[in-house]
Formats: C-alpha cells, structure tokens, sequence
C-alpha cells in the first residue's frame, strides 16, 4: 500500500496552502475568539470556494462524492493554518445528514454556505453556526445553544446545548451517528496533525534565528533532540491518518480511526509542549501567533474522544 | 475570443539557482520547477477576459517535458487547453530564438490576445512581449495594471514611475502585465480534476514548422563567457543612535540616492 499523495492531492493541499497563507489567518482566529466572525466567515467561504466540503458531501448533494484522503490532506492543512469554526464538525454533519437523505442542507455544506454544528457532548461555534444538531439514541434533533462554556482554546466557542424540535428518528439516526463520529474522529485526526506540523515549523524556525551563547539555539543537541523526537511522533502519527483515510468505508474503519486519532492526539499535544520550552518565554505569550496553535493542539486532545476513549475503542476492535 | 497565455516554468526562486558548468545554461535538475509568479497574474487576466467577452484560454508553454506540472497548474486555474512545445533542439534557446519559436506556434495556432508576464524570474529579460509583438507584426501594449477590451479594440493601463499611461490598440494584440492586474486565483478541487481531462498538444520543432537552425544553443545571438557566484553579502554599518540617528539613516539614503 503506497501512502504516497498523488499529483492532484498534492496540488490541492498546495492550493489550500497557498490560499490561507496569504489569508491573515491568525487575525481571523483571534476576530474569532473575540465573537467576531467576519474574518472567520470569509475564511470559510474561501476554503468552501477550494472544495474542502465539496470532498465530504457525496455527488447526489451537491458535492464531489466523500473522498477521504483528500478529505484529511485539506484538513491537515487548515489544521496547518488554525482555521477557526465548525469545521470538523460541518464535515461530521454531512457524514450524518447524507446517510439520513437530507436534501435542505448537504448542498448548502458543498456550496459553502453552511456552518454546522454538533453536541459531541459541548456543540463548538454553535453560537455562529447556521443549524445546531444534537443525536441522543436513536433520535436526531434541531438544537439551540445554551451555556457558554470555557475552551482551552479561546478560538473554540463550546456550548451546552438544548435540543428541539426531532429531525428524524430511528435505527438510521443511530448508525448515522456513529458513521459521522468516525469521520469527525479522523478529520479531528488530520487537523491535529496539521496543528502539530505548525508548531514544528515554527519551532525550527525559531531555534534557527533565536541566538543564546554566540549560536542559534537549535544548534544545541538538547534542543535538538527535543525536535527531532517532536518530528518523529508526527510522522509516526501521519501514515495512521493517511491509513484509516484507506480505511473508509471497511470494517476496519472505526479501528483505525481510533488508531490515528491516539497518536496524532499525543503527538500534536507532545509537539505543542516542546514548542513551548523551544521558545522560551515568548511561547506563552498570548500576542505571539504560536499560541494560537499550542493552545489548539491542548483542546483537540480531547475533542472527538479523547486518547483513552480511543484506545478503548481500539482495544475492544483488537 | 481566441485568448493565449504564455507561461513558463522556472527554478523555484526559495531554492539556490545554478547554471550548468557545461554549457552555462539554466540547471532545470538542481531545483524543483515551479510556474513563474508573474505568469499565474497573466493566466488570471486570461480568465476574466475569458468570463466577461467568452471565448477560449490556451496555455502555451516552451520547455522540458517536466513543464507539463505548470501547464496543468494554468489547467488547473481554469484554462481550457494547452499547447506544449518541447524538443532537444531547443535546448539553450535566447529570448530571440524563443520568441521565434512561440511565434510559429502562435502562426500555427491563432490567436486574438496574447497574454504574457512581464518577465521570468530566471533570465529576467523582459522582452519577450516585444520581440513576439514584432514577430507577430501586432500592436505591444507592455506593463499592464489594467486590460479592457471593447469589440475590436483593447485598451491598457500602462504602469510607469509616475502613474500610467492609456494605451490603446486594435486586436489581435500582445500583453505583457505587471503584479498589480490582479489577484491570481487558487485552483480549486473541481479546477484541478477538471484539469486531468483537458487537452494538452505537444508540438516538436518541426511540428510547429520552426528551422531548428534557428534555435538552440549553438545558433544563440547571446552568449554566456562565463560566471562566478555571487559574493556573500557584505555586512551593514551598524549606527549608534546618539540622538542624531534619523539624521544618519537620512544621510544613507540620500547618499544611495532613495531620497
């Protein structure tokens, strides 16, 4: 099995790239934060313009069919940027709404022009998302935000929520629910990822210009050992995500997104602690970019079920 | 509107640029090729001339058969289609003899606008616009922040030191423009599947009926004698401030002739 991206996938992540470098992304995260989502609504206009959603909503709905690998490699590089919103979320809703025949919404994902949201148990952004849903048993429901809760994160918006008004009902709700928790798991998975790749980016980037006893700080074998081993937890963890993507649609699906999220959870939140002591004071600093990611990397490790949920979840697979 | 861009891969400019030593070409093995900057503003222009009047954008391109990654990034933006002039004996080719090349293959395919980026980022000569202009025997409008076409007629905003200037020609015409025409778009998922099944034609030297006398290095107008790395940079004057430092920086500036 080659885990190799093909030209198109590498051109797409490019593309994303390139966009969301030239997007002012940190200013978006912190507008955001601060309950301005004006930044962060363009920003998913763009990233919905690119085709991110379009690659989670099968054909019949507006999209270009659920096509996992390129669904993670589009994540890992909002992940890479910070992008702010429901967007795991919005990709786990249309996993569930398009098991469920959902014809009002789908479309609206792929086109972009939805925001979703859902109580996996908190609702993220479901003060500015465009419909809240909330799955209890068997039944789906319309939800309202309720409490405002603290994030670790400030640029993650978690609410209690309140549901309403039962949207469908039945066996289906329930598989669909957990067919949206795994892709939500994985894309959760590909975010962190991405998370992580940041704050080694620009923890090597750091420990190359920051000088201390007549060198650059990187050139001393304990800092460098410290990223060395923060590289190879992320790639260790990347061929798993890029594997469970492989796994979408078999039996082995849920067993290996549990494997990806695990390691790409510990390695994310493993990079974020050495991209801290990498850079010194500066690193906690809440005015200084990387702190949008170290902080990021902390809430995700337990979002979407967290490390031990997953390795229980592995356990009972093996 | 039959619209042609011209595009061109060079070195990635992040990466160290060489020359061959052998015949102090470009080296396209050392560094990863990647579309001239200027070229995506150039297929951009082609797009919205394309969206506001209809017609057609062909991406041509002369170069290594590895330039077809840049033809289908030009795809990928939402060109139709692609024509790929790539042969041995075009190895070395100068501006002129380039210009010559692109202008039978614009002969051979027609064209009503011919859009170019005002230079590569690897010769940096700048002139293509001009020599292809002359070739073509149509009307050049250079350094282009603006582009309107009105029927037959087409009308630039020209950049200069002071502002711009109006230039107005009649169609068919070439286009050079600057970074300022526009905000080139990202390929998105659609573009770039959609550009897997667009037609690109490769032309040889003999294909687009060009003397292949007339191209290559040996038969070259320029000639590189010889080059050498560029020295290290050499390290800045270090001012302290002791009350009169804007007055120094002042002094500096004014002695390299910035103010």
């Amino acid at each position: 099995m080659r885990f190799v991206l093909d030209a198109e996938q590498r051109m797409f992540a490019e593309s994303l790239d390139r966009m969301l470098a030239g997007s002012k992304t940190p200013g978006a995260v912190r507008a955001w934060a601060d309950g301005d989502s004006g930044p962060g609504r363009a920003l998913w206009a763009s990233i919905a313009g690119a085709g991110v959603f379009a690659v989670a909503v099968p054909e019949e709905y507006g999209g270009a069919g659920v096509l996992p690998v390129e669904l993670v490699t589009a994540v890992h590089e909002l992940g890479r940027h910070a992008v702010p919103g429901p967007v795991v979320e919005t990709i786990a809703a249309a996993a569930l709404l398009s098991r469920l025949g959902d014809e009002e919404w789908l479309p609206r994902v792929a086109g972009g022009t939805a925001m979703i949201t859902l109580a996996v148990p908190y609702a993220l952004d479901a003060d500015v998302a465009d419909l809240v849903l909330a799955v209890s048993g068997d039944e789906l429901a319309a939800a309202a935000p309720g409490e405002r809760l603290t994030s670790l994160d400030p640029a993650r918006r978690l609410f209690r929520v309140t549901p309403g008004a039962v949207r469908a009902s039945g066996e289906a709700v329930r598989e669909a629910a957990a067919a949206a928790y795994d892709l939500g798991a994985l894309a959760c998975a590909a975010q962190q990822l991405g998370v992580g790749r940041a704050l080694l980016d620009a923890s090597v980037e750091y420990a190359g210009s920051r000088h201390q006893f007549g060198r650059p700080i990187g050139g001393f074998q304990a800092v460098a050992h410290h990223l060395s081993s923060a590289l190879m937890a992320l790639e260790f963890a990347r061929p798993l995500v890029y594997g469970a993507a492989l796994a979408y649609g078999t039996a082995e699906f849920a067993r290996d997104v549990s494997a990806a999220k695990v390691a790409c959870a510990e390695a994310a939140y493993a990079v974020a602690k050495t991209a801290l002591q990498v850079h010194g004071a500066i690193g906690y600093t809440d005015e200084y970019d990387p702190s949008l990611w170290i902080r990021k990397a902390r809430a995700l490790h337990s979002a979407w079920g967290s490390p031990s949920d997953h390795r229980a979840r592995l356990m009972a697979a093996l | 509107m039959n619209i042609v861009v011209c595009v061109k891969q060079v070195p990635d400019t992040a990466t160290e640029r060489k020359l061959r030593p052998d015949d102090k070409t470009i080296d396209r093995e050392a560094a990863e090729g990647v579309i001239n900057e200027i070229c995506e503003y150039a297929v951009e222009e082609a797009l919205r001339l394309k969206e506001a009047h209809g017609g057609e954008v062909t991406v041509l391109t002369m170069g290594p058969s590895k330039a077809t990654d840049t033809i289908r990034k030009a795809l990928a933006m939402g060109a139709d289609k692609a024509v790929h002039l790539v042969d041995d004996a075009l190895h070395g080719s100068d501006g002129l003899q380039t210009s010559y090349a692109l202008a039978q293959v614009l002969k051979k395919i027609g064209f009503d606008v011919v859009i170019l980026g005002s230079e590569s980022t690897d010769a940096r000569m700048g002139t293509l616009a001009a020599m292809l202009a002359e070739r073509l025997d149509a009307p050049q409008l250079s350094l282009a922040n603006k582009v309107e076409i009105d029927g037959s007629t087409i009308r630039i905003q020209r950049l200069t030191d002071y502002g711009f200037d109006r230039v107005e020609a009649s169609l068919p015409a070439v286009v050079s423009v600057v970074e300022k025409i526009n905000e080139p778009r990202y390929p998105s998922f659609k573009g770039i599947m959609a550009a897997k099944k667009k037609p690109v034609e490769t032309l040889s030297v003999a294909d687009a009926e060009i003397d292949a006398a007339k191209v290559g290095l040996a038969s070259a107008a320029t000639e590189v004698v010889d080059f050498a790395v560029a020295p290290p940079r050499a390290a800045g004057t270090i001012v302290k401030d002791e009350g009169d430092g804007g007055v120094k920086v002042a002094e500096f500036l004014a002695s390299k002739k910035f103010v």
